[in-house]
């Protein structure tokens, strides 16, 4: 494919696309700094992105969620279609929505969006989506029965009209939500983000004499759409079908996905047709969500070093039935489906694995698992969120490295934060021998971590956890990784996805999945089996 | 009489200064391997023999190292141990759990410094309050002490959980090692970075252990041989902050030399800014492999915690391990003389990060190279002379790098020689200026607000395009700029620096608390200076306090009014916490409590005075216009460009840009639409006009 000439020499261009993304990591480096809920500050659950006034993504900032990144267009595009068109938007203006079919995929997500205006002119807008820790309704989970019971959803409204900022729907806002303080918190510092990012950018187009984001715009994501499309040349036209099992509600009723990806060309089609259907449990994924969490491993196998922005899914195009666990419709419960999307990347990577095998991981030890902390210390609400992630998948060349987040990129709250916020205290936080799948190269360890309540009352708690009925997946003769557990101590009956109450003294024991092995594990190299055995890895 | 020592990777750098005649006198010598002190002592003879000072004679040296560095880069420390709350032994290696690149799948982690096999739990337990849940049972350590022997471990990190809000457990395992083994160096968290988060905090417990044993031998060997040779005065060590500390100091605490050449560098631009009266001043550092940007506000250096050493992909933040020290705010790229230019796989012209280092080196050194480098691209242009490179000492190939940026990115691109060259060039200038401008603007500073001041090899090369880049309206090159970080070490001042942490709201504080710890924190302070012969009075306070909103994460850095603390102080707290949020957020918020985290004593002696009179002594008769020139400028192509002797520049010589001026370190590359004005001191100041 011939990409259409820019106005930009490849020196020119270089300099302002580098440029462009450390204004999208700035934004992001202020929402990190200001914000309130350890979900943000401490584990990262948020995206910037920079778009041009069509709402095509042209930066993102570097370390990320990717779900994120690729929803944030998706919104915009959407905003600019039905809700707002171009001609709209006035200087100053924030929207605001946390609708999960236009944002991503569940209420707690909110996307803030605001235009960009140069010379009075509206040339891109810049967004954020970050997770805000409670949107009210039950606690965040896979508890709820209905799309109704995860909270209120504000469609796309304006939050700031010109400056001047809607104070009935931060009234709203503020009576609806556990610990509105953070909620509140935590979209003001999403607002200065964006703010951040304007200011960056208004320098940037003063210093190169631009006169709007266009030009530049295209010449970006020209580059990393031929990129893209280059990469996908060179790999083997065919179809390609995976199958594989997931957990689901952790108690039988098991999720089924089935998917054919077709390489043809410079173009690449994965369909989820054969997927089970919705499920009861609120772990089902929008149509949204599921193309970012498919284009997103997509992405790693073939363009991992270009940039990231709109050009780099011109030639990716996922479907799924309607009604689906993959295409959920309303009325549907999704506040989870972050437990499903992240288990699409092992779905294509087994897929890819038959026809770019050394382009591949196997499949790791994911979802991350989500715990949600809710109750009264001195009288004032909280809510907290602490993710653990499992062992990461073996790769063509080298082992997985333990306890790492993938596919999305959530970090650990560390303990002592965890035991200053609230009355809990953590009793093991260690490595799982044996856990990583055997294999040429072998998967990475699973974590073990327990913690007790030693608070005075009970504490309302919100489990997701994944990979305690199925394990991760070896490719290419790689063994699977050993699976996930749970337990209470003293021993009682606690649901693998949803809520309950953590009772004073009462311990969970959670014990997170390996990764998946990759390759023959009688082709594993001698000297890295006795290594393995010296570090207590494998024993 | 003082000298500055300053080991690098390639060279070690003496700057001496004589208070009797106020002049500097400067000396390079090789950096010798595996012993340093050799080179060391190379060059103090050569001061001997070529300048006539003799090292017994000196008031003071202050060193500075890169050997901490490179311990954790080669991974080349001691034998080491890990202890930690008994359950929790894989913090070290689990860490954050978080990718730092998040499309490359095949990334690795730094593996931890300890192995698994080496970290070891003993049952104890402190709760975030510093209540004790489960006492620690040192009779139940026997085979601990014996597991450590058995390994044959040089070092001991001790890291336990909530040590900050308690640290007698971990005193009583230090005690413990010291009585069971005490030939085994131990570190202890709670001395170390008394801060929350495990992780953190043991990251740099263990660093600090790993590097303990090979620092404590090298000062050891190090003073004893200045000793033997009749030093009698003051032995001080640059450390990461741009303070000094004393040898003892340094051997406790050796993960506080990590920074130690930038910070005198820094500490530098610290100096010269004094000088030539520029209070704010961005310091532009460019060497082989790296830069560094560094701002100077209010003529104090901006310092951070937020540090990582040993990272595993080059200069990607979030793949090294982190160390929370007090550090000079560096910001350090993958830009220098060295950095290889490329065509990417969508045709775009990128330089860096990787380097062609010294060996072999960019093409024109005609050593092996292949890939064009900056240096490559910069002697294409004209700037660096190629029979001047290093003074005359290495001929450079034109032909050469000509070739190879023609076959590797001229043709490629459909470009001119020319052009790549100059693509080369701006592209790297323009990495370092973005660097730098986001540096600033992160602390809520504008860029166009300050002067530069260049140094380093490639400093003086680049300086002009970044500070034209930065909208800067003047730059200065310093005389010396060849070993910028040694005459940092002199004047730089002697300091204690105490940590405590003691998280509260800032309503219901106990004051009576945070008064005694804070008077115990100076007192110590106070005893540390008296070490290297500072006395009290001589000494200058500063109370800092790392606060929030209650409920965030992050906190900035605030001054504490002078004095008894109490409920009086909390409006003028609170004012310089607002002030400070609004300067870097915009915004405040109403309403919402504050939250006090960590507590810093600095206790620092007087910064040195340094009234050189003289900055070079290369006195000359000779003109110093050398002739002409063709060098490339993008504004204009070739053109004639007058070429200046550094040496025989005379004081409040005026001339306009471009201009090239020749030394043996380096050349300072003027551009067009500029004046460059020397000043008494020879410093080359250019006003670019913008």
């Amino acid at each position: 494919m011939q990409v259409t000439q820019t106005k930009f020499d490849p020196i020119a261009l270089s300099i302002l696309w580098s440029r462009l993304i450390s204004i999208v990591d700035e934004a992001g480096t202020t929402l990190q700094r200001t914000s309130f809920s350890t979900v943000t500050r401490e584990s990262n659950d948020f995206a910037v992105v920079l778009m041009d006034k069509k709402g095509r993504s042209i930066a993102q900032s570097s370390v990320s969620v990717p779900s994120f990144l690729g929803v944030l267009p998706m919104l915009t595009k959407a905003l600019l279609k039905d809700y707002f068109p171009e001609d709209t938007w006035k200087d100053g203006d924030v929207v605001m929505t946390n609708d999960p079919w236009l944002c991503a995929g569940h209420k707690p997500d909110i996307g803030i969006v605001s235009p960009i205006f140069y010379q009075k002119k509206l040339i891109g807008f810049i967004g954020t989506i970050a997770h805000s820790p409670d949107m009210g309704g039950v606690l965040w989970g896979a508890g709820s029965r209905d799309l109704y019971e995860e909270g209120l959803m504000v469609p796309p409204t304006k939050l700031i009209s010109e400056g001047t900022p809607n104070d009935t729907l931060f009234n709203i806002l503020e009576h609806n939500v556990r610990a509105a303080d953070q909620t509140v918190g935590d979209i003001r510092a999403q607002i200065a983000a964006n703010d951040q990012g304007i200011k960056s950018l208004m320098k940037l187009m003063e210093e190169n004499h631009l006169d709007d984001l266009q030009d530049l715009a295209d010449a970006v994501i020209n580059a990393s759409e031929k990129a893209m499309r280059e990469a996908l040349l060179e790999a083997p036209d065919g179809s390609y079908t995976y199958e594989y099992d997931t957990d689901g509600d952790g108690r039988g009723n098991k999720c089924h996905f089935e998917i054919t990806v077709n390489i043809k060309g410079d173009e690449i089609h994965a369909d989820y047709t054969g997927t089970s259907g919705a499920h009861p449990l609120s772990i089902n994924a929008v149509l949204n969500y599921t193309y970012a969490y498919t284009a997103y491993p997509i992405k790693c196998t073939f363009s991992p070093d270009v940039p990231n922005n709109d050009g780099s899914f011109y030639p990716i195009k996922v479907t799924a039935p309607k009604g689906c666990l993959v295409n959920a419709q309303k009325p549907s419960p999704l506040g989870a489906r972050n437990i499903t999307g992240n288990m699409l990347h092992s779905v294509v990577f087994g897929a890819l694995a038959k026809a770019v095998p050394k382009q591949v991981q196997a499949d790791c030890g994911s979802a991350c698992w989500c715990i949600v902390l809710n109750g009264e210390d001195k009288g004032k609400e909280f809510v907290e969120y602490f993710f653990l992630n499992g062992g990461y998948g073996a790769r063509p060349n080298m082992d997985g490295e333990h306890v790492l987040s993938f596919p999305t990129n959530v970090a650990n709250v560390p303990i002592e934060v965890l035991e200053t916020d609230i009355a809990v205290l953590v009793t093991e936080k260690s490595l799982v021998p044996n856990s990583g799948g055997q294999g040429e190269f072998r998967g990475g360890l699973g974590q073990r971590f327990s913690f007790k309540n030693v608070g005075e009352n009970p504490l309302n708690i919100s489990l997701l956890t994944e990979k305690t009925q199925t394990p991760a997946k070896g490719i290419l003769l790689g063994e699977d990784g050993q699976m996930g557990s749970m337990e209470i101590i003293p021993k009682r009956d606690f649901p693998p996805k949803g809520l309950d109450k953590l009772h004073p003294g009462e311990e969970l024991i959670l014990t997170l999945p390996g990764g998946g092995g990759y390759g023959d594990p009688s082709k594993r190299d001698k000297s890295l089996i006795e290594e393995d055995k010296a570090l207590g890895y494998i024993n | 009489m003082k000298l500055g020592i300053d080991i690098g990777g390639t060279f070690t750098d003496f700057v001496l200064f004589d208070n009797d005649s106020n002049q500097l006198y400067f000396a390079k010598t090789l950096t010798t391997y595996p012993d340093p002190t050799v080179g060391i002592f190379n060059g103090v003879k050569e001061i001997e023999t070529k300048y006539g000072f003799q090292v017994k004679n000196m008031s003071g040296i202050v060193h500075g190292t890169t050997l901490v560095t490179n311990a954790v880069i080669e991974r080349k420390g001691a034998k080491t141990a890990f202890i930690t709350t008994k359950g929790f032994e894989d913090v070290l290696e689990i860490g954050r759990e978080m990718r730092y690149d998040i499309y490359d799948i095949f990334l690795t982690m730094p593996k931890p410094l300890v192995p698994r096999n080496l970290r070891m739990g003993v049952a104890e337990r402190v709760d975030t309050h510093g209540n004790i849940l489960e006492p620690i049972n040192t009779e139940a350590l026997k085979d601990l002490a014996k597991t450590l022997k058995d390994n044959g471990i040089e070092a001991v990190g001790v890291c336990l959980l909530n040590s900050f809000a308690n640290t007698s457990h971990e005193k009583a395992l230090g005690d413990f090692l010291s009585e069971n083994v005490p030939d085994i160096y131990y570190s202890l968290s709670s001395e170390i970075m008394p801060e929350i988060r495990e992780y953190e905090r043991s990251s740099a417990t263990a660093m600090n252990a790993y590097v303990q044993p090979i620092t404590d031998k090298y000062l050891k060997d190090f003073e004893t041989q200045l000793r033997v040779s009749g030093f009698e005065g003051n032995i001080n060590i640059m450390i990461s902050s741009g303070k000094l500390t004393t040898i003892d100091g340094a051997r406790k605490s050796p993960i506080h030399l990590l920074e130690s050449g930038p910070a005198g560098g820094a500490m530098a631009g610290v100096f010269f800014g004094t000088h030539l009266e520029e209070e704010n001043l961005l310091c532009f550092d460019m060497g082989g492999t790296t830069a560094k940007a560094c701002v100077i506000y209010e003529g104090k250096p901006e310092i951070t915690n937020h540090f990582e050493a040993g990272r595993v992909k080059r200069f990607k933040k979030g793949s090294g391990l982190p160390v929370r020290i007090p550090v000079i705010d560096l910001i350090e790229i993958g830009a220098g003389g060295g950095s290889i230019a490329r065509v990417n796989n969508i045709g775009l012209l990128t330089v860096g990060p990787d380097s062609a280092s010294s060996t072999p080196g960019p093409v024109c050194y005609n050593r092996g190279g292949e890939d064009p480098t900056v240096t490559d691209a910069d002697l294409v242009l004209g700037y660096l002379n190629a029979d001047y490179f290093l003074g005359g000492e290495m001929q450079l190939s034109v032909e050469a790098a000509r070739k190879a940026i023609e076959i590797k990115l001229a043709n490629p691109l459909g470009i001119s020689i020319e052009d790549a060259a100059m693509g080369i060039h701006k592209i790297v200038n323009e990495n370092m200026a973005n660097a730098a401008r986001v540096h600033v603007l992160e602390k809520g500073m504008d860029p166009r607000h300050f002067n530069m001041v260049g140094f380093g090899g490639a400093g003086p090369v680049h300086a002009f395009g970044v500070a034209k880049l930065l909208n800067v309206r003047r730059l200065i090159i310093p005389v010396g700029a060849g070993v910028t970080s040694a005459l940092g070490f002199l004047v730089s001042p002697v300091a204690s620096e105490k940590i405590h942490s003691f998280i509260d709201e800032l309503d219901s504080l106990d004051w009576n608390e945070v008064n005694t710890f804070l008077s115990d924190m100076e007192e110590d302070g106070y005893q540390f200076l008296n070490q290297s012969g500072i006395h009290k009075k001589d000494a200058i306070v500063e109370r800092i306090v790392e606060m929030r909103y209650a409920g965030q994460g992050h906190e900035i850095t605030i001054e504490l009014p002078e004095g008894e603390l109490g409920t009086d102080s909390i409006s003028e707290i609170e004012r310089r916490f607002k002030k400070e949020y609004e300067f870097r957020y915009n915004r405040s918020i109403e309403g919402m409590a504050l939250e006090m985290v960590t507590w810093r004593v600095v206790v620092q002696g007087p910064i040195p005075e340094m009234n050189v009179k003289q900055f070079s002594t290369t006195a000359s008769d000779v003109e110093a216009y050398k002739g002409k020139r063709k060098v490339y400028f993008e504004e204009t192509g070739y053109l004639d460009c007058p070429v200046y002797d550094r040496y025989a520049l005379k004081p409040n010589e005026k001339f306009d840009g471009p201009a090239i001026i020749e030394e043996t370190e380096s050349t300072t590359v003027i551009g067009i639409n500029s004046t460059v004005q020397v000043d008494k001191d020879k410093n080359i100041i250019i006003d670019l006009h913008q």
